[in-house]
């Protein structure tokens, strides 16, 4: 039993304890910082084995980068902060594969093996190492950058739902139809627009009764007036004479759609009836070709 | 250095990782049990190299290989191991996350294998949610 003996032994109790912790552990979190410990103890295990640029290597891919991603993996699935309870199935299939895997394979090494010892090779295995790299093992070097590319690659693809998204076979049933009315005639806006002109509808007819009503006060009140008045204007002849004069104008003037007055005297105005001559018009005269309306004419020719 | 004690450890390791994976229901932690097992074929590996490969001796180098005085090829392999080891856990996080961004679950239970059209995806994830 020498110091690399103990290391070994040391160094291996601790991966396989942490180990063990990484796959019974009930939390998320704590599962990846026991695989940070178990793999550190493994590149210790390489250290002692003399081949420090695995052991580097290990403690930068695993440790730093690969522990990282897990545990952003981690948190970006939300795992729960705490122990959760559904995060294993049932123990004994799974410890009776393992148990077997594991005991059958250490049993089948220490029976192989036995108790040889072995010289350590010497340190410094670094320069070996990359010379192997870039002279017998060249094309599976390249063969596995490729393999880093493609795996980049694959997981943005992955990573971007926008990127070689197929399309929904749901949208790709609808069919594709004409562009888009800007008159929008489904029923839902049709029984929108009926709403609302139901509720114009009753504002105009609130208005109107309630102008009906005002108006209809309003006579009730001067109806109260002239019956007041009314003794007065019996009692003078007078009065009523002048009234008659005045008001003869207005009951003579043409009315509204009547011809003018063939004397050629400007009719009788006041301000209640709309400025300007209105004639009685032939609707079958006007409609072929829109003749030019006939009043003026006669006026100018008399 | 006895061989047999790295040897034993990687074996155990191994034992573990196949143990989580089979054990694991979350994704990430099946994942973690994969590099468990992942580690346990690199110790072999280097151990290999360290105490068979290291002794050997009269034993031609591979005649397609340049020749090198001390040959190191289980610490390349180790390496390799790593770099694969990276790839896949990059591919398999991305693939992880994607899931779950779609499902809103990392349970490797719950992953329809067959379910191919919305509508039974849909029932599923109502059904998940109701229960």
């Amino acid at each position: 039993m020498t110091v690399a003996d103990a290391l070994l032994l040391a160094l291996g109790l601790i991966a396989v304890g942490s180990g063990a912790l990484v796959v019974t552990s009930a939390q998320l979190v704590r599962a990846g910082f026991y695989l940070v410990v178990s793999l550190g103890a493994v590149a210790g295990l390489y250290l002692v084995m003399g081949a420090e640029l695995v052991a580097w290597v290990q403690v930068l891919v695993y440790v730093g980068a690969v522990v990282v991603l897990l545990l952003f993996a981690v948190m970006l699935t939300r795992a729960p902060i705490g122990p959760s309870r559904d995060l294993d199935r049932s123990a004994l299939p799974a410890a009776v594969i393992g148990a077997g895997v594991g005991l059958g394979l250490a049993a089948l090494l220490a029976d192989s093996f036995r108790w040889t010892r072995f010289e350590l090779p010497p340190t410094g295995s670094a320069q070996r190492v990359g010379a192997q790299v870039f002279g017998a093992w060249v094309l599976p070097f390249e063969v596995l950058s490729i393999l880093l590319l493609a795996a980049l690659v694959g997981a943005i693809v992955l990573s971007r739902p926008d990127l070689g998204a197929r399309p929904d076979p749901e949208a790709a049933a609808v069919p594709v139809g004409p562009p888009h009315d800007p008159v929008d005639e489904s029923a839902e806006v049709v029984a929108r627009l009926d709403r609302i002109a139901a509720r114009q509808a009753d504002a105009q007819a609130r208005v109107r009764q309630a102008h009906a009503d005002k108006v209809a006060a309003e006579n009730r009140a001067a109806a109260a007036t002239v019956v007041e008045a009314d003794p007065e204007d019996e009692v003078d002849p007078l009065r009523q004479q002048a009234h008659d004069i005045i008001f003869g104008a207005q009951r003579a003037r043409p009315k509204v759609g009547e011809m003018a007055p063939e004397s050629g005297t400007t009719p009788a105005r006041d301000q209640d009836v709309i400025e300007g001559e209105s004639y009685l018009v032939d609707d079958s005269k006007m409609l072929p070709g829109r003749p030019a309306l006939p009043g003026p004419e006669k006026q100018e020719e008399e | 250095m006895h061989a047999v004690i790295p040897y034993v450890i990687a074996a155990l390791l191994f034992g573990l990782g196949v143990y989580g994976v089979l054990r694991r229901r979350n994704a990430i932690l099946v994942l973690m049990a994969v590099e468990l097992m992942l580690n346990a074929v690199n110790l072999i590996l280097v151990a290999a190299d360290a105490t068979v490969k290291n002794t050997l001796t009269g034993v031609q180098p591979e005649a397609w290989a340049h020749p090198v005085p001390e040959p190191r090829a289980g610490a390349v392999f180790a390496l390799f191991v790593i770099v694969l080891a990276a790839a896949e856990v990059g591919v398999g996080l991305a693939i992880v996350l994607q899931y779950y961004r779609l499902r809103r679950a990392v349970v490797l239970d719950e992953v329809a294998l067959h379910a191919h059209d919305h509508e039974t995806d849909h029932e599923t994830e109502t059904e998940r949610v109701a229960g």
